[in-house]
């Protein structure tokens, strides 16, 4: 039998308090409504349309972060190049940034005359648009997926890649061949971990995009504006539609052994 | 015309340097590289193969400069100490990642038959992570041997063996080795790796080769004290004259060893002769040619499993000698002992100093006896 020792006793005691807070919290979101009302209100119009744009604008921007996440991972576990610190203090500068912040600087960004009249003529316009939602995804969940590419190349011995290159594999056949088949785990860890922030995000979307009823109205807005008009069912609705995706990919994650 | 030349190799990576690294290997030479942790071997084998880009110098392999060619394109083979194998492959898989981008004929045959030779034909469809310590050397062995590199490096590919699997390791890459007439650098601590595999030997220190030559010459004649501990050598300074029929007289204090090695002039210089070239006996040996016979105390015996290690004391110097275990109860010897140190001229190297810490500081006693610096 163990000790009795009470920092260990406090330690345990501490994360088991917070565990107890957190199960009555998001249990008091399932306890509340009643579920005939969330399945009518799961069915309305607005949340289809919500759940529609989230999950469409969602897996669009996790593919887009995926797309430059992976290269980034790479290049910051296994480059040294000039300003990599500026580089990885910069990028993952939107994990501690204000969401509402962050979408105020990508409105004055993208909002910036030059800037706007330069990405119209190729067909974008990030400002109060579906497009918006999208950049707004993007740029906060970046920061998270790179973070987690980054441990996983981490982890993976480069010595491996070092005798595929010696072996005569050039370093982009090296990766495809080696470093990508080894961080699988990594890689659905960090695209489902995007996915959930993708399409939990606020703040950024709300002032980038606007957050219009209908229009760039994705499920956390669909929550706020509701909350707003007083019809707590359709925002408990979306709360639960967030928190179910949430939970999915915390389970996902936690299968694929890889930590932030 | 040399296989391998590396000439004035200098590689800065991070705090560490590599500094102005230059040696030649030929066809079928087998080097050994020795040196304390942090000595920058891993680093040398890692700059030759080019996995990091040096900040100069030059690295000839069959008469072209590699300097800047990637490593695909170099044709250097590498085993690791942890083996670096593919965990996602199969053992099958894994040695013939080589051959991937090679048109090799017979590609399955061929494996078949390196696999046979290197005992692990029975576990090509297994995964890494299943297989031994010595099983796993052995695979990664044969995935550097299927692609048939020019030149082979070895990182300590041992070090992790037990010495029953390491000693056939050993005599399976000795054989390996021999029927391709691999040329092959090899890191290890182990002095052993060095006496059965190599020809030559290396010894780093902070990112300098300190010396570098025929096997038996470096480990017979270092040309610093700290080669001649690294490599276990006894260093005498001595007073070296040119003696009768080409021999050399080495004056050590009032003693005098000759020595098969001529000098054309007296001059002061240090001696080196290996403990296990020390022979032992109780009784004083009939004189024979070619023999130095001195007389010395035995002042501690030290048991490292098969073989003694024996601390003498001759009239005003001290030599380690290593003998065998039988040698210790043939002779019933004894702390206190007196002995005969017999030693051949053809073992006593006369040195040479080259490095930072020259060999006329090796002898360091205040009271200016020779003694022993391994």
């Amino acid at each position: 039998m163990q000790r009795l020792n009470y920092f260990r006793l406090t330690c345990i005691f501490l994360a088991q308090f917070v565990t107890v807070l957190l199960v009555l919290a998001i249990g008091s979101l399932l306890i509340v409504p009643e579920f005939k009302d969330v399945w009518q209100n799961l069915w309305s119009e607005e949340m289809q349309y919500s759940l529609k744009l989230s999950m469409v604008t969602g897996l669009i921007s996790t593919g887009i972060v995926m797309v430059f996440a992976l290269p980034i991972g790479y290049a910051l576990s296994r480059f040294e190049f000039f300003g990599k610190g500026f580089t990885k203090t910069i990028i993952d500068l939107p994990v501690a940034f204000p969401e509402l912040v962050l979408g105020l600087c990508l409105l004055l960004l993208f909002g910036n005359a030059f800037v706007k009249t330069l990405l119209e003529s190729i067909g974008l316009n990030f400002v109060f648009t579906k497009q918006g939602v999208v950049a707004a995804q993007v740029f906060t969940s970046l920061p998270y997926a790179s973070r987690i590419m980054k441990s996983t190349f981490d982890y993976i011995n480069p010595r491996l890649e070092f005798v595929s290159r010696s072996l005569g594999y050039s370093m982009l056949e090296t990766f495809i061949r080696v470093s990508l088949p080894l961080a699988k785990n990594g890689i659905l860890a960090s695209t489902v971990i995007s996915f959930a922030r993708c399409i939990g995000t606020f703040g950024t979307v709300l002032i980038l995009a606007g957050g219009s009823y209908m229009k760039t109205e994705v499920l956390p807005v669909t929550l706020y504006l509701n909350i707003s008009y007083g019809n707590m069912g359709m925002a408990l609705t979306s709360g639960i539609v967030l928190m179910a995706v949430s939970f999915i990919a915390i389970y996902i994650f936690e299968k694929a052994e890889v930590s932030l | 015309m040399s296989l391998l030349e590396v000439i004035g190799l200098s590689t800065h990576l991070g705090e560490f340097c590599l500094k102005d690294v230059s040696f030649s290997l030929d066809q079928g030479d087998y080097l050994t590289i020795i040196g304390p942790t942090g000595a920058g071997k891993t680093i040398l084998l890692e700059s030759i193969i080019g996995f990091w880009t040096p900040e100069k110098g030059k690295i000839i392999l069959q008469d072209r400069d590699i300097f800047h060619d990637p490593p695909e394109k170099r044709r250097i083979g590498i085993v690791y100490q942890d083996y670096a194998l593919m965990p996602h492959f199969t053992v099958l898989k894994n040695i013939a990642y080589g051959l991937g981008k090679q048109k090799i004929q017979n590609s399955a045959k061929k494996i078949k038959a390196l696999a046979r030779s290197l005992h692990i034909d029975h576990l090509l469809h297994r995964k890494p992570h299943t297989l031994s310590g010595g099983e796993q050397q052995r695979v990664a062995l044969a995935r550097a041997l299927a692609a048939k590199p020019r030149l082979l490096l070895m990182d300590e590919p041992f070090s992790a063996l037990d010495p029953q699997t390491r000693q056939e390791a050993r005599r399976l890459l000795k054989k390996a080795v021999q029927d391709t007439s691999m040329t092959v650098i090899h890191i290890t601590h182990n002095m052993n790796d060095a006496w059965m595999l190599a020809n030559k030997t290396a010894i780093m220190k902070s990112g300098r080769l300190v010396q570098f030559g025929g096997l038996m010459d470096v480990l017979s004649r270092p040309r610093s004290k700290f080669i001649a501990g690294f490599v276990g050598v006894n260093l005498l300074k001595a007073h070296i004259k040119p003696g009768l029929n080409g021999t050399s007289i080495a004056r050590v204090l009032d003693t005098e060893l000759t020595c098969q090695e001529s000098t054309d002039f007296p001059h002061s210089g240090v001696i080196a002769v290996r403990p296990e070239n020390i022979g032992i006996s109780k009784s004083q040996p009939v004189l024979v040619k070619d023999w130095n016979v001195l007389e010395a105390t035995l002042i501690s015996i030290i048991d490292n499993g098969n073989l003694f290690r024996l601390a003498l004391q001759f009239e005003k110097f001290k030599m380690d000698a290593v003998v065998t275990r039988h040698n210790v109860a043939f002779f019933s010897l004894k702390k206190e002992d007196r002995v005969y140190a017999i030693i051949h001229q053809d073992h006593i190297g006369i040195c040479e100093s080259q490095d930072s810490q020259p060999l006329e500081n090796a002898s360091c006693q205040a009271d200016h006896q020779a003694h022993l610096c391994a």
